[in-house]
């Protein structure tokens, strides 16, 4: 059941948005950073953009989550909240001005957080309707215990990533395993939902970065613009 | 066993009272809270934008002007859901008469004034229980002027600076709360809202409140 929103359309900006999504670990953030450079270099002009990062509402949620004080679905729209600064004042005028806009994670985070969170699949697509849909969304696919091993090689796993909120689990580690094997679960069933490019994140950096320029140049080719 | 005709499906009872700022709201909310207490219920009142740690960024958004039409709505939307889920439905769990001043119908009819689908509006609340009963007070937006004028002063939000209808402050006041009324109007009948005259005496409107809880509160 999909509404007539602006994020169920292509939308008509010169820029090119290009997203990456998946679990934490999966090694996405350092993909995206050397796209960048790589973009950069060839005289692209590319602007990145980070999940929860947003001056109007970061600090407020950042306390809140500190005190471990707020629903699911408070936390959820505290985050669509963030989303809707960064995409009114980073990524839409960034898409207008005819940039390539770099997406550490969108609002597929947010579908499978949420959801993981018991927060209603449909309730939150909504909420997201004013999204922009991006022309490119690569998934990085890591198993949760990969994610856990990497994440946690000397730290224990922090108690919002393990979704200790949700008493899963009193063991962080345990907790932390059953709550991404969840948004995982939510990532795979977007694939086809959304389209995400599927890529395997236990690939060498270097396979995984030619992977992600084809992609990328195959989309920028359309708009029209070799590398 | 309260004796409540709820239509919530808790124990308890949600009364709301709607209208702009300057209709009068607090003083009958203040004035309804005690009646009720007098009849040996147990009252709670909780106002618009007050949860603890979301108001104080909506105070900060606002005052750096920082809001556009969406962030707005999420930020209320987010106040809600933080006080609906730690005060208003625990209290409707244990059995107390919550007294709302503002609910949903107020994110309706400002978001819809700031250009927002009602559909997308309406479903950031969807989980909202409908209330057993909503006052709503009328007042003619040139009463409001002068009553907003003589106590508080216009305020940037309030007379909606910021969708950008007029430079001049109280033309804006007017065409904004004009706006806002007009959505009011709208919602009166489908969400059968029992309209009082905002108009009359203190005195006049609370009878009339009380004379409607009357009908749903076990009271003789």
């Amino acid at each position: 059941m999909k509404n007539k929103t602006r994020f169920n359309e292509m939308h008509n900006f010169p820029g090119t948005l290009i997203c990456v999504e998946g679990i934490d670990g999966s090694g996405k953030s350092t993909q995206l950073v050397i796209l960048r450079d790589w973009l950069k270099s060839l005289k692209q002009d590319v602007i990145f953009t980070e999940w929860n990062s947003s001056d109007l509402i970061s600090q407020t949620t950042k306390l809140a989550k500190k005190k471990n004080l707020l629903s699911p679905k408070t936390f959820s729209l505290l985050h669509a909240v963030d989303f809707a600064d960064r995409l009114e004042q980073v990524i839409i005028p960034a898409l207008k001005a005819g940039f390539i806009v770099l997406a550490d994670r969108y609002v597929y985070t947010a579908f499978a957080r949420d959801v993981a969170r018991g927060v209603d699949a449909d309730w939150v697509r909504r909420v997201y309707g004013f999204a922009i849909q991006p022309d490119l969304t690569l998934y990085f696919r890591v198993s949760e215990d990969v994610s856990l091993e990497r994440i946690c090689a000397n730290r224990s796993p922090k108690f919002y990533e393990a979704g200790m909120d949700l008493k899963i689990s009193a063991d962080p580690y345990e907790s932390y395993r059953i709550f991404q094997k969840r948004v995982n679960d939510e990532y795979k069933k977007m694939i086809t939902e959304y389209n995400l490019v599927e890529i395997d994140a236990n690939e060498s950096i270097h396979k995984k970065q030619l992977f992600f320029r084809e992609e990328v140049k195959k989309v920028l080719a359309e708009k029209g613009i070799i590398l | 066993m309260s004796g409540y005709k709820s239509k919530n499906g808790y124990e308890g009872l949600l009364i709301v009272i709607e209208g702009t700022d300057g209709s009068g709201k607090s003083t009958q909310i203040g004035k309804l809270k005690r009646w009720i207490e007098d009849q040996s219920y147990g009252v709670m009142v909780s106002e618009w934008k007050t949860s603890k740690f979301i108001a104080d960024a909506i105070n900060d958004a606002k005052e750096r002007n920082l809001l556009n039409a969406t962030t707005f709505s999420l930020l209320y939307a987010a106040d809600f859901a933080d006080r609906f889920e730690n005060i208003i439905l625990p209290a409707l769990k244990a059995g107390f008469v919550v007294i709302l001043d503002r609910y949903v119908y107020t994110a309706f009819a400002r978001d819809v004034v700031r250009g927002h689908d009602i559909e997308w509006v309406k479903n950031l609340y969807e989980y909202a229980p409908e209330p057993d009963m909503t006052f709503y007070l009328d007042v003619p937006v040139e009463i409001l002027l002068k009553r907003i004028i003589g106590t508080t002063g216009l305020d940037y939000w309030e007379s909606g600076r910021d969708i950008g209808l007029s430079n001049d402050f109280y033309n804006s006041f007017k065409m904004y709360q004009n706006k806002c009324l007009d959505e009011y109007q709208k919602m009166k009948s489908e969400y059968g809202f029992i309209s009082i005259d905002g108009t009359l005496s203190e005195k006049e409107i609370h009878k009339k409140i009380i004379s409607n809880v009357k009908n749903i509160l076990d009271v003789v």
